[in-house]
């Protein structure tokens, strides 16, 4: 056998190795949803699910209030990640292309605050939205997620808008275009893929949470998903098949969401970053 | 403002001469006000609502407050007493080793599996390359509850596939082991959760980069007799350098404050050998509503990172500039 | 092309967004039915019941009852869940508009009325139905400095639920009356079944110390007593050290649960067949018949008895679990939140709790309810001899740090004796208990 085929074994190898560490477990979550309570606390395990059932789904989706969950966590989600698309691109524009006093100063607040445990400012920030009467409502938790979100992405576009070099707009605007104008043209889409790479942060951000919606909503009509996937787990006991399935179907979204994305993140996050 | 500025300024308005005059020295007035009006609409959601809180929890460190001062509204002052006790706690240098030790191997584990995996993407086959890269796509994509959920289950003590693979494989005593009975076992797996879930953005973002660089010089390099590592060493690794600093920073300072992994892992009763400092924050705060020192805890962590990723922010600010 | 007004444009634009969120921000709080205002509009009323505690029917039932006396109002029920709650406690108790009647598991009580958030119902207690006959642990953990901070909600209590079958097997022809008979046949279903590498003739967690206490407080010892205004751990004491030394025994000897895990996941084993006997609530039943979790082809196999004392003839007192109903202090509708409490905790929706929702109801004068129902008739009989945990604000601060699984743990594991885990524990509540804040 030649050098190169063993060497190529070995690759193909390593490949699968990865290949079932990271698909097992996600292949088990989808299998278990489908399993029969007997088959899935079974000590040996079913590989299969066969005689498969759809009780699972139907008691996951069948939850009080389910679809407005999922409207709210839709809804919240989508808000968030425009706004913050918005916001976080402009104040980058600030941060990126002018020189103003606070400049540092701002950029480096945009770093450390960045390090602050999310947790421990659950209730002040609860305090905060009281006193504005924006407890239990989903703009106040927009607005909430928002300021998690806009630290990293004013400071991943600004890294992107700082790889662009300046002339390009120069050149548009010796050409009779305005200063707003060359944002727009010139700027805006060659710093789409870093506008993407924001968006999936706040993506993950909002979708991940559970403890600032657990903590901010209160209705039961205002619920997002990810209080309802810990639903399954009460004081009597963890639901295993409903826990699978809900995770099944939470993070359906996400998938879908990373597959469009995931090409143009990337690119995007290396072009940026190649030149520091 | 910067000279730059009025210089940029002045090349616009030449063409436009028929409108200069008056529209220009009022284009010179705004002009300064620009940034911070693009600025403005970001720094007020912030200052909103992350401004307070955060004074809120800067202040909250200095006070004594507990359920009832939460109640009432106003805690009583007592000055660096929460940080001295805090310091003086064996306990806080217990946690603070702890969690920066976790935080190393999980930025370590994610940092140096993620280049091997995206140095593996290289050398694939164009099939086998996609079906790697699409199985990282599904676990990067995977939410943090549902990934926890799933790594719980297959650790489970009795219905765990985990155990029966061990069992199967000849090694005593795990047909009914608890992963978290002894600390180390059990940060194990929750490093393992971790890193399954940081390393394909990781892996598939320096995958990206490694098209940046030339592979003639590789081959160059590999045809001189440079073995592998130097090959690395000496060509790779230095065009990748910039993503892999941004990365390990990014790395750093999420993992320094996991918090979800370990405490849902743990069904929200954590015991004080699995605390790190936000778990323990937390804990002083809800817990044992001790929220000054609790907010304490958060002061100091947020100060320590901020020590740990120094060179990097130092870096970053000489980028910017005066 | 206008250069300057696009460029101030552009710049009104930023300044119009942030403008409109904030104008977003707080314009929120415009009346959708909120309760700040003059009481003379329609009043909303909003209720927390935690998941699984009333059966919906009941609390549809009492919904319609108030309504009737008062029709221009809403109530609005809102269900919580259990992890977490004390963060959501927290931060609702704090701000301007708590839920005006919150249901509080019986240990955290103590702990938001010495803070000032629940509202003194000394004064309204005669108003309440069998106010006289309220079961003693219940009403211990409502009352703080000799004031009534809230009203009894349901209790439930703990019995061992076993195997007919398998007792039969191994030749137990009477459910065990003392802690020697239930260590002896324990150990006989060992020898029966033993064979099976996940058998237990009695499964025990590790974690599981509402299930602990009870063999604590049969020998004389206790968690923490009072001494002169300050409390002392008492867990250290010879009585307390025997009582769990006889646990440690039966762990050892007949239980294969894991050591260090709780007693959430026990019904769905127990489920599975290798398990003879689980110390467990009445509604446990429920979940090991789930069609989805357990079997419930086990139903005719499934009998109680009370844990026995080490005194024959006699039960070992239990932990009376359960929870109250507190009406916030900060609540704009004490009226209408009185109203419902005392609907709630009432005769009629008593009954209703104990025969639909099959929970202990809040009085002595309705234990008779499950007379006809052998199974829970006896966890009703275990209620009349329950023990509560010290009442101290600080109690739930005790739970949040895990002292007692943590001791329990410890001892189980063989990671430390008796004496010394112990000792350990009460030191540590001896510490949380007496703390300042």
């Amino acid at each position: 056998m030649t050098r190169k085929r063993l060497h190529r074994i070995g690759y193909n190898a390593a490949a699968v190795l990865v290949l079932l560490v990271t698909v097992f477990p996600i292949y088990w979550m989808v299998a278990t949803g489908f399993k029969r309570g007997p088959d899935i606390l079974s000590f040996e395990p079913r590989w299969l699910p066969i005689p498969g059932t759809l009780e699972n789904y139907r008691s996951a989706v069948g939850k009080p209030h389910f679809l407005e969950d999922v409207r709210n966590s839709l809804v919240v989600v989508t808000a968030t990640v425009l706004i913050a698309l918005a916001l976080a691109f402009l104040a980058a524009l600030a941060a990126g292309r002018f020189h103003f006093r606070g400049r540092a100063a701002l950029i480096v607040m945009l770093i450390v605050v960045q390090m602050v445990p999310l947790e421990a400012l659950i209730i002040p920030i609860y305090l905060s939205l009281d006193r504005v009467g924006q407890t239990d409502k989903l703009v106040g938790i927009v607005v909430t997620y928002l300021t998690f979100v806009l630290p990293f992405s004013i400071w991943t576009l600004r890294g992107f808008i700082v790889n662009i070099p300046e002339e390009l707009e120069e050149a548009a605007m010796v050409d009779g275009c305005t200063r707003a104008g060359a944002f727009r043209r010139i700027l805006f889409p060659l710093v789409a893929p870093g506008l993407v790479a924001t968006a999936v942060f706040s993506f993950i951000l909002v979708w991940n949470d559970y403890l600032i919606a657990y903590v901010l909503l209160r209705s039961p009509e205002k619920q997002t998903l990810g209080i309802w996937l810990a639903s399954f787990t009460t004081n009597h006991g963890t639901e295993w098949g409903g826990v699978m399935a809900g995770s099944t179907l939470f993070a359906i979204p996400a998938v879908v969401f990373f597959l469009l994305v995931q090409r143009r993140v990337v690119s995007g996050l290396t072009a940026g970053a190649v030149k520091g | 403002m910067s000279s730059i500025q009025g210089r940029r300024t002045a090349s616009v308005v030449r063409p436009a001469t028929a409108l200069a005059g008056r529209t220009t020295t009022r284009r010179r007035r705004l002009a300064p006000l620009v940034p911070y009006a693009l600025l403005a609409p970001a720094v007020l959601v912030l200052a909103a609502i992350l401004g307070f809180p955060l004074y809120r929890l800067v202040s909250l460190s200095f006070q004594q407050y507990g359920l009832k001062e939460l109640f009432a509204g106003r805690g009583t002052w007592i000055g660096l007493r929460n940080y001295r006790e805090i310091f003086g706690d064996p306990f806080f240098w217990t946690v603070v080793a702890r969690t920066i030790v976790f935080a190393a191997l999980c930025v370590g584990l994610t940092m140096g599996l993620g280049t091997l995996v995206a140095l593996l993407l290289r050398n694939l086959g164009r099939t086998m390359r996609t079906l790697v890269t699409a199985g990282l796509v599904a676990a990067w994509a995977m939410p943090v509850l549902t990934a926890v959920s799933i790594w719980q289950w297959m650790f489970d003590f009795e219905f765990g596939v985990v155990n029966w693979l061990l069992t199967k494989l000849g090694f005593e005593g795990y047909a009914q082991h608890n992963w978290f009975d002894q600390p180390l076992q059990g940060f194990a797996v929750i490093i393992l959760v971790v890193v399954w879930g940081a390393l394909p953005f990781v892996a598939i973002t320096l995958h990206a980069g490694l098209t940046q660089v030339p592979a003639e010089l590789e081959e160059a390099a590999r045809v001189d007799g440079a073995g592998a590592w130097q090959v690395f060493r000496h060509i790779t690794f230095p065009v990748l350098k910039p993503i892999f600093l941004i990365l390990a920073t990014l790395s750093t300072i999420w993992d320094f404050k996991v918090f979800t992994q370990i405490w849902v892992m743990l069904n929200q009763r954590p015991s004080r050998e699995y605390f790190l400092l936000g778990i323990w924050s937390y804990s002083e705060s809800f817990g044992v509503t001790r929220y000054g020192k609790g907010a304490a805890i958060a002061v100091v962590m947020v100060l320590l990172l901020l020590a740990l990723t120094f060179f990097y922010v130092r870096q970053m600010l000489k980028a910017v500039g005066p | 092309m206008p250069t300057p007004r696009r460029r101030r444009a552009l710049a009104t634009l930023a300044l119009a967004l942030a403008l409109a969120l904030v104008a977003a921000a707080c314009g929120g709080s415009s009346g959708d039915g909120d309760k700040s205002s003059a009481q003379t509009g329609p009043r909303t009323m909003t209720i927390w019941l935690m998941t699984g505690s009333a059966p919906p029917a009941v609390v549809d039932a009492v919904n319609a009852e108030w309504k009737k006396a008062h029709p221009n109002d809403t109530v609005k029920v809102e269900l919580q869940q259990w992890n977490n709650i004390t963060t959501k406690l927290d931060a609702a108790f704090a701000g301007s508009n708590p839920p005006d009647v919150v249901e509080l598991g019986n240990t955290l009580v103590a702990k938001y009325a010495a803070a000032g958030a629940l509202q003194d119902l000394t004064g309204s207690r005669g108003e309440f139905d069998n106010n006289q006959a309220w079961l003693q642990s219940l009403t211990e953990s409502c009352t703080l400095d000799g004031k009534l901070l809230c009203a009894p909600y349901y209790a439930g209590s703990r019995a061992v639920i076993y195997r007919k079958s398998m007792l039969a097997k191994a030749g137990i022809a009477q459910t065990p009356t003392s802690l020697e008979e239930l260590q002896s046949a324990s150990e006989k279903l060992m020898s029966t079944f033993g064979s099976d590498k996940r058998f237990s003739a009695f499964y025990f967690p590790g974690k599981y110390w509402y299930a602990a206490l009870p063999f604590v407080w049969d020998h004389g010892g206790d968690v923490a007593v009072q001494d002169g205004g300050k409390w002392r751990g008492a867990l250290d004491s010879a009585e307390s050290q025997a009582g769990l030394t006889a646990l440690k025994q039966l762990v050892d000897c007949c239980s294969r649960a894991d050591k260090q895990g709780d007693e959430l996941k026990q019904d769905q084993a127990f489920a599975q067949g290798h398990i003879a006997m689980i110390v467990a609530n009445g509604w446990e039943k429920g979940v090991i018949l789930d069609p989805k979790q357990g079997n419930p082809k086990l139903e005719k196999d499934l009998a109680a008895f009370p844990l026995p004392s080490r005194t024959s003839g006699q039960t070992a007192p239990v932990f009376l679990g359960g929870s109250d109903l507190g009406i916030a202090a900060k609540s704009k509708n004490q009226d209408l939140a009185l109203g419902w409490v005392k609907l709630l905790s009432g005769n009629q929706f008593q009954t209703q709790m104990a025969t639909v929702g099959g929970v202990i109801p809040n009085s002595t004068t309705l234990l008779d309810l499950h007379a006809d129902d052998p199974y829970l008739s006896v966890f009703d009989a275990t209620a009349k001899n329950s023990r509560f945990t010290p009442t101290s604000p600080n109690w739930a601060n005790v739970e949040a740090a895990n002292v007692l699984p943590d001791m329990l743990v410890s001892i189980l594991t063989e990671r430390a004796s008796v004496a010394d885990a112990t000792k350990e524990a009460s030191t540590r509540i001896t510490d949380v208990l007496n703390s300042g804040s």
